[in-house]
């Protein structure tokens, strides 16, 4: 009997290939608000997936989900702004 | 069964309504993601005050181990998962299975963990070395302390595998994943 991967391998998978992805990058132009927003929204995505697969709120109120990520764009948005803006300043 | 029951037994959770898990669990998650959000906030904050400081701290670190070290929370986080799928289909046996699993990669990661600070340490690194190290070695070992944490909730889950208690103790473990997700970039990566 073949195995089925079922969505939570499917996110494993992502979040493997995210990750090699982020430590590729990890030796790119270093301090470039580019290279700053790209492993950034890379954590942002990866975080995505956790919360819907993993901690299972896909299914769960909009309000939860909602506040969850909220709280991910808030810092990720924040990290990269605040790197953004100190790279122009400099 | 005493009125109280009876009253929480008509209002359910009010506003927790359809989350998994016990909804006890998740007001500690939600004031863990702000004790978390805060501290990673300072650290963005402070390392913005003195960039020069942060990058020459940021190159002492291993950003590749750390890497793999992401690899492998996320692959117990998935092994937890499996658990609660397997505890849902009443599917004990294989339950206790996934959640060892994920056990033994969360031990891993502290293993790992517990090198890269052997070899910060031996490199004459210390708590007071530098704003950032200070801050460094706080964020990561406040972090550390939680994944601990949470291999011992996953050991108490384990033993019975009820569906509630496995959701429940996930919940923690997979929130210890996503703070780690989001402080991987910033504390070593972003410049």
């Amino acid at each position: 009997m073949r195995y089925q991967p079922d969505r939570l391998d499917l996110t494993l998978l992502a979040l493997i290939a995210l990750a090699f992805a982020t430590m590729a990058l990890t030796g790119a132009a270093h301090g470039l608000p580019l290279a700053n927003g790209t492993v950034l929204a890379i954590a942002a995505i990866k975080g995505r997936r956790i919360l819907l697969d993993y901690l299972d709120l896909r299914t769960a109120p909009p309000i939860w989900r909602g506040l969850i990520t909220a709280w991910l764009m808030l810092i990720v948005g924040f990290a990269w702004s605040v790197s953004a803006v100190s790279v122009l300043l400099s | 069964m005493s009125i109280a029951d009876c009253e929480q037994e008509e209002a359910g959770w009010g506003v927790f309504e359809g989350l998994p898990g016990d909804p006890m669990m998740w007001v500690l998650v939600f004031s863990e993601l702000v004790a978390f959000g805060l501290f990673l906030g300072a650290f963005i904050v402070a390392h913005a005050v003195k960039p020069a400081i942060f990058a020459s701290g940021q190159t002492s670190l291993d950003a590749t181990l750390a890497g793999y070290n992401t690899i492998v929370l996320v692959t117990s986080g998935w092994a937890a998962a499996k658990g609660v799928a397997s505890a849902r289909a009443n599917a004990r046996r294989h339950a206790r299975l996934w959640l060892l699993l994920a056990m033994v990669l969360g031990g891993s990661f502290v293993t790992i963990k517990f090198f890269e600070y052997a070899h910060e340490i031996g490199s004459g690194i210390g708590l007071e070395t530098s704003m950032f190290f200070t801050l460094y070695f706080l964020l990561t070992g406040f972090h550390l302390l939680h994944v601990c944490l949470g291999i011992i909730i996953l050991a108490v889950v384990c033993s019975q595998a009820d569906p509630v208690h496995v959701e429940t103790g996930t919940i923690f473990w997979h929130m210890v994943d996503l703070v780690w997700i989001v402080m991987f970039p910033i504390v070593y990566l972003v410049r």
